[in-house]
C-alpha cells in the first residue's frame, strides 16, 4: 500500500522526555506520514517505548511538539480523549480487561463512547474477530485464552474504533515463539490494507519485510533512519552495526 | 439462663436490633466515606493524597473510645459553651458519626489497596481507546479492584459490628448496654454475658456465611 507523502499523521519535533532528573528521550524530529508503516528498533532503554507512548500521550511530554492529525499533544487545552480514539494502541502485556469478556472487551470503549449502538458495535466486534480469526471466542474471558489469542483481540479491540492510525509496543515480546507468526501476521494484513502503523519490537525479520521505514534508537536520540534496506542490511552509524550483530 | 431470656429476652432482642441498626447507619457512611477518600488517595495529585493520608492518620490514631466521648461531648460542649451555638447530638448520630469515621478510614485504606493491586496497563489500555479517567475507572478498574478487595470489606464490617459494644459508653442502648442493665438488675452476670456473647456469635456467623457465599459468586464469572 502506498505510502502518503502528502499527509503528514503524526509530526514530532524536538520532542524531549525526562522521568525526574533522567532523560529518556533527549531530541526526537521525525514525520509519519498516511499509510507508512514505522518500525522503530533499539537497545533496551533506549527510550523507544517512551518514543511511541508519546504518541498518545499516555507519557506527558516534558519539551517539543507531537501533532497527531493536526492536534499537537503538547497543547493543555486539547481533548486528549479525542485524539485517543483516533489512535490505536497494543500493549506488550495485552492489558485485555480482565473482567469482560472478549466481546466486551471488544464493545465497551465504541458503546460508552457512544461510537455505536450495542447491536452495531456486537456485528462489528464479531466482525474485527472473524479478521484475526477469533470469531468463536467472543464468549470467552482474557484468562481462558493463549498469548498470541490474547495478543490478536487486543488488536481487533483496537480496531473497533476505527482508529486512523496503530501504534504497537513490542507486541510479540511476552508471547512464547510458537505464538508470534500468528499475531504478525494479523499486523501483516492490517499493513496491507493501509493501516498508518508505528511498531516497537524486535522481532528484525518482520521489519525488514513489513516496513516502510526503520528508526533505530539509542540512548534517546534517533540514530539512524531509512529503508529496511538501507538500515538493516547496509546500517551506516557504528552503534546501528552493532545492535544488530548483536541480535540477528 | 432460662429465667434471663424469659423476663429480658425481648429487651436483648431489641438491643440486638439497635445494635444492627447503628451498625447499619455506621457502615452506609462509612462505605462514602471509605469511597471518597480511598479514590482521593489514587489520584494523580498531592494535594488530594495528602488530604486522604491525613484522613486515614488521624482517625486510625485516635482510639475509638475517645472519638465517641469526643464526638458525644467534646464538640457539643465546645459550640454550646465556647462558641454559643446551641447543638446537641442524639447517641445514635454520634454513634453513627464514630463508627462512619472509624470504620470509614480503614475502608478507604482497603479502597485504596484494592485500586492500587490492579495492573496499571489496565487503565491504561482504557485510556488508550479514549475513555476519559473516571469512565476507565468505574467500567475497568474498580470493578476488578471490588473482587480482590471484598474480603478485607467483609471483615471490616463484621469489626465494625463488634464496635458498637464501644458506643456503650455514650449511652446508646446497644446490646453491650442493656446487658450492662439486666446484670445491674439480676446480677447474674455469667448467664447474662454468656447470653449476649452467644447473641453476637450468631449474627455474626450468618454475616460471615452470607459474605462466602457472595464472594464465590463474585468469583465465578472470571
Amino acid at each position: 500500500m502506498a505510502v502518503n507523502k502528502n499527509n503528514v499523521k503524526i509530526h514530532v519535533s524536538h520532542l524531549k522526555k525526562n522521568f525526574d532528573s533522567l532523560e529518556v528521550l533527549k531530541d526526537i524530529s521525525t514525520d509519519i506520514y498516511e499509510g507508512e508503516v514505522v518500525v522503530i528498533i533499539g537497545p533496551s532503554g533506549s527510550g523507544k517505548s517512551t518514543f511511541l507512548r508519546c504518541m498518545n500521550k499516555l507519557e506527558e511530554i516534558t519539551f517539543g511538539d507531537v501533532v497527531v492529525d493536526g492536534v499537537n499533544l503538547s497543547d493543555k487545552k486539547i481533548n486528549i480523549n479525542q485524539v485517543r480514539e483516533r489512535v490505536g494502541m497494543v500493549f506488550q502485556h495485552f492489558n485485555l480487561f480482565h473482567n469482560l469478556n472478549v466481546l466486551r472487551n471488544l464493545t465497551l470503549a465504541p458503546v460508552d463512547l457512544k461510537k455505536a449502538s450495542k447491536e452495531e458495535a456486537r456485528q462489528q466486534a464479531l466482525q474485527m474477530l472473524r479478521k484475526v480469526g477469533l470469531e468463536e471466542k467472543a464468549d470467552a474471558y482474557p484468562s481462558q485464552l493463549s498469548g498470541g489469542q490474547k495478543q490478536r483481540v487486543a488488536i481487533a479491540r483496537a480496531l473497533c474504533m476505527h482508529p486512523d492510525i496503530m501504534l504497537f509496543d513490542e507486541p510479540t515480546s511476552a508471547l512464547d515463539p510458537e505464538m508470534v507468526g500468528e499475531v504478525l501476521q494479523v499486523m501483516k494484513q492490517l499493513a496491507a490494507d493501509g493501516m498508518t502503523m508505528v511498531i516497537v519490537t524486535h522481532e528484525i525479520g518482520f521489519a525488514r519485510e513489513v516496513a516502510d521505514r526503520v528508526i533505530f534508537m539509542d540512548d534517546g536520540y534517533i540514530v539512524e533512519e531509512g529503508t529496511p534496506k538501507d538500515v538493516i542490511l547496509n546500517p551506516k552509524e557504528a552503534r546501528t552495526i552493532d545492535f544488530l550483530n548483536k541480535v540477528l | 439462663m432460662i429465667q434471663i431470656l424469659h423476663t429480658y429476652g425481648r429487651l436483648l432482642l431489641q438491643a440486638m436490633g439497635q445494635t444492627l441498626l447503628l451498625a447499619l447507619c455506621g457502615l452506609f457512611f462509612a462505605c462514602i466515606l471509605g469511597m471518597f477518600f480511598g479514590l482521593l488517595s489514587v489520584l494523580k495529585n498531592k494535594v488530594c493524597n495528602v488530604i486522604a493520608g491525613i484522613f486515614v492518620d488521624v482517625i486510625r490514631g485516635v482510639p475509638m473510645i475517645v472519638l465517641a466521648y469526643f464526638v458525644f461531648f467534646g464538640i457539643p460542649y465546645c459550640l454550646n459553651n465556647m462558641m454559643g451555638v446551641s447543638f446537641t447530638l442524639t447517641a445514635l448520630q454520634a454513634g453513627t458519626i464514630c463508627l462512619a469515621l472509624n470504620c470509614g478510614a480503614y475502608m478507604a485504606e482497603i479502597i485504596r489497596a484494592g485500586i492500587q493491586s490492579v495492573d496499571i496497563g489496565q487503565m491504561e489500555a482504557a485510556r488508550s481507546l479514549g475513555l476519559p479517567y473516571w469512565r476507565a475507572m468505574v467500567r475497568v478498574v474498580l470493578p476488578q479492584a471490588i473482587r480482590t478487595m471484598i474480603p478485607s470489606i467483609i471483615n471490616q464490617f463484621i469489626i465494625t459490628l463488634k464496635d458498637t459494644s464501644i458506643l456503650s459508653v455514650i449511652g446508646f442502648p446497644e446490646l453491650v448496654n442493656s446487658a450492662k442493665n439486666v446484670v445491674a438488675i439480676t446480677f447474674m452476670s455469667f448467664q447474662t454475658w454468656a447470653i449476649v456473647a452467644v447473641m453476637y456469635l450468631i449474627v455474626i456467623t450468618i454475616l460471615s456465611k452470607v459474605a462466602r457465599r457472595l464472594e464465590r459468586r463474585l468469583n465465578r464469572g472470571r
